[in-house]
């Protein structure tokens, strides 16, 4: 009778019992297995189907273990789901995205062809995700089995102030400078000049730009600060600015990028003596080339998805 | 009966096993003769609930226990300890409460007590 039924429930009930309970909820629960099976034996059931009967009742062994154990029988319970839930979300919400963007800006420079770039891109991206979830989750798995503690419990004063979505004064007078800014600068790279070589002004920009590029660009400007002042009159972003600033942000980038990808947008002179004359190595100019690429795109993309997502932010409130 | 009426009926329960073992276990009981004790005053418990909830109880110090190998074959006798027994008197004083405060929002519920 050494692998009767009841032996094998015993057996894999306390298989995953610390070892010093084992022996005693091996003998305690032979006893009430016995018990419950005379009970029924006494009312005239046959041994076999009695047997099957109680152990039955009994349930899963894994189940009856867990209740032993006082393990609980969930991955993550109340107690850790969100604060995990909080980690999750925000780290996924930047690791991702930047190990996506340093395997592209990687591949670039390395010179791979655009669809090893896409193809590593979103690679890197599922892996990354999958491991970010995967570690995470473990950790709080083990977490609540060691029965740590959460850190400080939830107090009001976590309550979030409505977010400001860059419509208050202060944001219209930061917008207004920078554009400010942007203009004195274009025109004191042209007219005066940021550097000087041997006592003469030479121009980061490409003097050829003036003078209709140039009326681009500062009318860009222009309208990226009408933009900021139409904002701040609304209050609020809605889908008509958003679009607006969509175009704005797309404009910019086409021209600044069509400009640099003809090599008409840094004074050639410039490029020459600063770079090449002080031995930079065209492979170098190469990978300059690249980031200033990935941040001419980045910057106005970063621009249009901040203006929907404030807006999304805006009509839910 | 419904499955949301069963889950609301498991709530309410819930913790009434601790307190009648508590209370049966002033004289010492083994395992299945507890259980059948439990039925027999109309507690409904499985068996499976009822053997870790006592070893748990052991830990925490409401119960002890004791192996009686004098009979047919050996049992885990368990009694409520003195901790346990102010563990009872304390449930029982919160059972009673809580049937006077559900009476009286039955009975009455219009005028709440006024504390």
């Amino acid at each position: 009778m050494a692998t009767s039924l009841t032996e094998r429930y015993i057996s894999a009930t306390i298989t995953s019992l610390p070892p010093d309970a084992q022996d005693d909820v091996r003998a305690e629960l032979e006893g009430s297995i016995a018990d419950a099976m005379e009970a029924r034996l006494d009312q005239g059931e046959e041994p076999t189907s009695a047997e099957r009967e109680v152990l039955t009742e009994l349930g899963d062994p894994a189940a009856l273990a867990a209740g032993y154990a006082d393990r609980p029988l969930h991955l993550l319970g109340p107690r850790y789901y969100l604060a995990w839930r909080q980690l999750l979300r925000t780290l996924l919400m930047i690791v991702p995205v930047c190990a996506v963007l340093a395997v592209a800006l990687a591949q670039v420079i390395a010179g791979a062809s655009i669809g090893a770039i896409i193809g590593q891109a979103i690679g890197v991206g599922v892996t990354a995700t999958v491991h970010l979830v995967f570690w995470v989750t473990l950790v709080f798995v083990l977490l609540e089995r060691a029965g740590a503690d959460t850190g400080p419990g939830w107090d009001v004063d976590q309550l979030r102030e409505p977010t400001s979505t860059g419509t208050g004064r202060a944001d219209l007078i930061a917008s207004l400078i920078l554009a400010a800014a942007g203009v004195v600068a274009l025109l004191w790279d042209h007219f005066i000049g940021f550097l000087r070589i041997d006592g003469e002004s030479l121009s980061i920009l490409n003097p050829g730009l003036w003078p209709w590029a140039m009326a681009g660009l500062l009318a860009l400007i222009a309208l990226e600060a009408v933009l900021a002042v139409m904002l701040s009159a609304n209050g609020r972003w809605t889908v008509r600015l958003a679009v607006l600033n969509t175009v704005l942000a797309m404009l910019a980038m086409t021209l600044v990028l069509t400009l640099l990808g003809n090599g008409l947008l840094l004074n050639p002179d410039f490029l020459q003596t600063v770079f090449i004359d002080n031995g930079v190595e065209p492979d170098s100019m190469r990978v300059l080339g690249i980031l200033t690429w990935f941040m001419l795109v980045g910057i106005p993309v970063w621009d249009i998805l901040d203006g929907w997502l404030k807006t999304r932010r805006d009509a839910l409130r | 009966m419904s499955e949301s009426f069963d889950t609301h009926l498991q709530e309410l329960r819930r913790g009434t096993v601790v307190l009648a073992c508590l209370q049966l276990l002033r004289t010492p009981g083994y395992g299945y003769n507890l259980l059948e004790q439990l039925a027999a005053h109309g507690v409904l418990t499985d068996a499976n609930t009822l053997y870790p909830l006592l070893r748990r109880l052991e830990k925490q110090g409401f119960l002890t226990s004791e192996w009686n190998t004098e009979d047919t074959r050996p049992r885990k006798f368990y009694v409520t300890s003195a901790e346990g027994m102010s563990l009872a008197d304390t449930l029982s004083t919160e059972w009673h409460d809580l049937t006077r405060s559900i009476a009286s929002v039955t009975d009455d519920p219009g005028t709440p007590e006024e504390n």
